[in-house]
């Protein structure tokens, strides 16, 4: 079981680069028969993706999400999931290449830095820890499609403002349609994150006997959620709208991935489980 | 696929591609005159299929039948008289086609690759209807059918397979086009018309069409923005209430007359503002423009004039044109399967002219014979010189169906058995 789950470790990124192959013939090269078949493509990689990830954990004999790069794939899975629905609801392909992309991206590192060890640390046999997990890293998966959403909004903005006709215009879905999926994609990140903070929180206090452990990934996690939270109050109180709120979105995500990676490879924390 | 193959069929026609439209209009049929001429051209040549196709940008004949080829010249005489005028014997605006090439010709024109603007649907629909006309009439033969059905089946290919109908190609559509790249879905939005005259009331139904919900006129004159507004059951406003009017409104739509702009920068500052930057789309028709230019620098105000729109449909001609060639190898997909039926079809139908010929043969020496020979025993000799006609057919009938038989070479054969009785003359 093993070796199977070290084989398709390898072959999932692999699956995932050809998936976002398929997007940008579709994008670029405009192939219908490729758009028709992409529903088959994701629910096949959906399918094998979750079969990589039981393998995988009942090879090791752990729980899923233990680690950095096992929550990077589940990731991943995630934003397949999210995509797929999406797809399914809206009809329009034109944003696949971007999230995908962004999808393999955590697949790859995820892949190439697995430590395959048997799983050990005592909290997380812990189910509250399993929902903490779930819902920090999907609420993680929501504001990065917001920031995404908001990336395109801004280039389908320019393109319809300074009269660019040319294939982003034509594959990109409408701007107010951006606008709507970047703006809700925040408000669930910012619940779920938050929602997944909380039960951190109380997980701690029942273990290290304190709600705020001294941790530094706590407390940047506490800060940047924080900052999401009334920005976004700000911004829907003040009822900004398109551009501004695009900027903000992106700008949050950037805080957001500068904040953990410095966490990760700056300071030591008890959230390390390997 | 043999490009020799014989198939007994032609198409006489006057298009956009070679008759200016007085031509076009000249050689025109109307659906009476389709319906008479259909008979009167399968009556009169002894055709086995006749159908016509006549839009505004062309009309053509395709005729079916073993002697089409030789009937070509006197048919477009008669397509003269018939219409009283000289063009169909005009080899300046006529093109015909014979055999494959008229297939093939067919089946890009019912795909809306030989229409003016590639790809537009409409084609299909008045092909069905001249199909549907023939075959009641009845005047359709079994390769007729054929042509047509391997002609919608490439055709259905090649909508949902190329991109060849996709994007708005006129101007009025490219309008409702960029607001769905603004609104996405355009049901449940307010259009105000600036203008009353032919130009908004015409962008405005397309609106209509797509399920907007309401329709507000502002006018110079109360009256005429009214008369306009009561079209749509739509409100009506004079120029000074053009800002009061703007207030819940998600696409503009402006064609005056004025020297002036209607809406100016400050205006639209103003209106963006208390909209609080939620987008409005503006098309300015107008020439002067109505609307002035800077306005799309603001925040949520999507801002176009004419020729934006046809930047729009030029680019969206271009993309259909690049989606020519994924569509002619449809073309060839299903011009090969045509061959192939064919091939299986001239045997059939050789087989039957063949044994036509030998009956015929028959019955003429039995009629020659029949006085000079006694007539009891007569029973005998017929069922004598059937079971001969038999045996000699059978040995033909075998050879064109055997199994052993590439394309090629089964229509050589048929060539070789056509040749060696005169089955074309028949």
């Amino acid at each position: 079981m093993r070796s199977i789950s070290f084989v398709l470790n390898y072959l999932l990124p692999v699956a995932y680069l050809a998936v976002v192959v398929v997007y940008y013939r579709i994008f670029f090269h405009k192939q219908k028969e490729l758009e028709q078949k992409t529903t088959i493509i994701l629910s096949s990689l959906l399918v094998v993706h979750f079969f990589e990830i039981s393998i995988r954990h009942l090879a090791l004999n752990t729980i899923p999400l233990s680690n950095a790069f096992d929550s990077l794939s589940f990731l991943g899975f995630s934003i397949l999931v999210v995509y797929l629905i999406i797809e399914l609801t809206i009809k329009n392909k034109g944003t696949g290449l971007f999230i995908l992309s962004f999808a393999f991206v955590t697949i790859f590192i995820s892949a190439f830095n697995h430590q395959w060890q048997k799983e050990t640390n005592a909290l997380l046999s812990s189910p509250t820890f399993a929902i903490h997990a779930s819902l920090t890293l999907i609420g993680y998966t929501a504001l990065a499609l917001s920031a995404i959403f908001a990336v395109l909004y801004i280039m389908q903005n320019r393109n319809m403002k300074s009269r660019r006709f040319g294939i982003i215009y034509d594959q990109l879905p409408a701007i107010n349609y951006l606008e709507r999926m970047s703006i809700r994609s925040v408000a669930i990140g910012i619940i779920l994150l938050g929602v997944g903070i909380l039960l951190g929180h109380w997980q701690a206090a029942k273990i290290l006997d304190s709600y705020w452990p001294l941790d530094v990934k706590v407390i940047v996690s506490d800060i940047i959620w924080v900052v999401y939270l009334i920005t976004y109050i700000f911004a829907r109180l003040l009822k900004w709208r398109g551009r501004w709120m695009a900027y903000l979105a992106v700008s949050g995500f950037i805080l957001l991935v500068a904040g953990s990676l410095a966490v990760v490879l700056l300071s030591e924390s008890f959230h390390k489980f390997y | 696929m043999n490009n020799n193959q014989y198939v007994p069929v032609a198409v006489i026609g006057v298009s956009h591609k070679t008759a200016p439209v007085e031509i076009r209009e000249g050689a025109a049929l109307d659906n009476d005159s389709q319906q008479v001429l259909l008979t009167k051209l399968y009556n009169e040549f002894d055709l086995e299929g006749v159908l016509i196709l006549s839009t505004c940008n062309r009309t053509e004949v395709y005729v079916t039948g073993d002697e089409v080829n030789i009937l070509l010249s006197d048919i477009r005489k008669r397509l003269d008289a018939f219409k009283e005028v000289p063009y169909y014997s005009n080899d300046e605006y006529v093109y015909i086609h014979k055999g494959k090439t008229a297939v093939r010709h067919f089946f890009k024109v019912i795909s809306g690759l030989d229409s003016q603007m590639i790809g537009e649907p409409q084609i299909t629909g008045q092909v069905k209807l001249a199909y549907e006309q023939a075959h009641q009439a009845g005047v359709t033969d079994t390769l007729l059918n054929k042509i047509y059905n391997y002609a919608l089946q490439s055709e259905k290919k090649i909508r949902s397979n190329t991109f060849i109908s996709e994007g708005a190609v006129s101007i009025s559509f490219a309008g409702v086009e960029l607001a769905r790249k603004i609104f996405s879905n355009l049901e449940g939005l307010n259009v105000l018309l600036i203008g009353a005259g032919e130009t908004v009331e015409l962008a405005a139904t397309h609106f209509m069409e797509k399920g907007v919900r309401s329709i507000k006129v502002v006018n110079r004159t109360l009256q005429r923005a009214q008369q306009l507004a009561s079209k749509f059951n739509g409100q009506a406003f004079t120029l000074d209430q053009v800002e009061e009017a703007l207030t819940d409104v998600d696409i503009v739509i402006s064609a005056t007359a004025g020297e002036r702009y209607i809406l100016d920068y400050n205006q639209l500052k103003r209106i963006s503002k208390r909209r609080q930057h939620e987008p409005l789309f503006l098309i300015d028709l107008a020439m002067p423009r109505d609307i002035d230019p800077k306005g799309n620098q603001l925040d949520g105000i999507y801002l176009y004039n004419m020729d934006d729109l046809q930047e729009v449909v030029d680019k969206n001609l271009q993309n259909r044109r690049e989606e020519i060639p994924k569509a002619m190898k449809f073309i060839d997909q299903y011009m090969d399967e045509f061959s192939t039926w064919m091939a299986t079809y001239s045997i059939s139908s050789t087989i039957k002219q063949l044994r036509r010929y030998f009956d015929d043969v028959r019955y003429n020496e039995l009629q020659r014979l029949k006085s000079r020979l006694p007539q009891e025993g007569m029973e005998q000799v017929e069922y004598l010189t059937q079971s001969i006609v038999n045996k000699l057919l059978h040995q033909h009938i075998k050879i064109l169906k055997s199994k052993n038989n590439n394309a090629e070479r089964k229509q050589q054969k048929i060539e070789i058995i056509h040749e060696l009785y005169d089955l074309n003359r028949d």
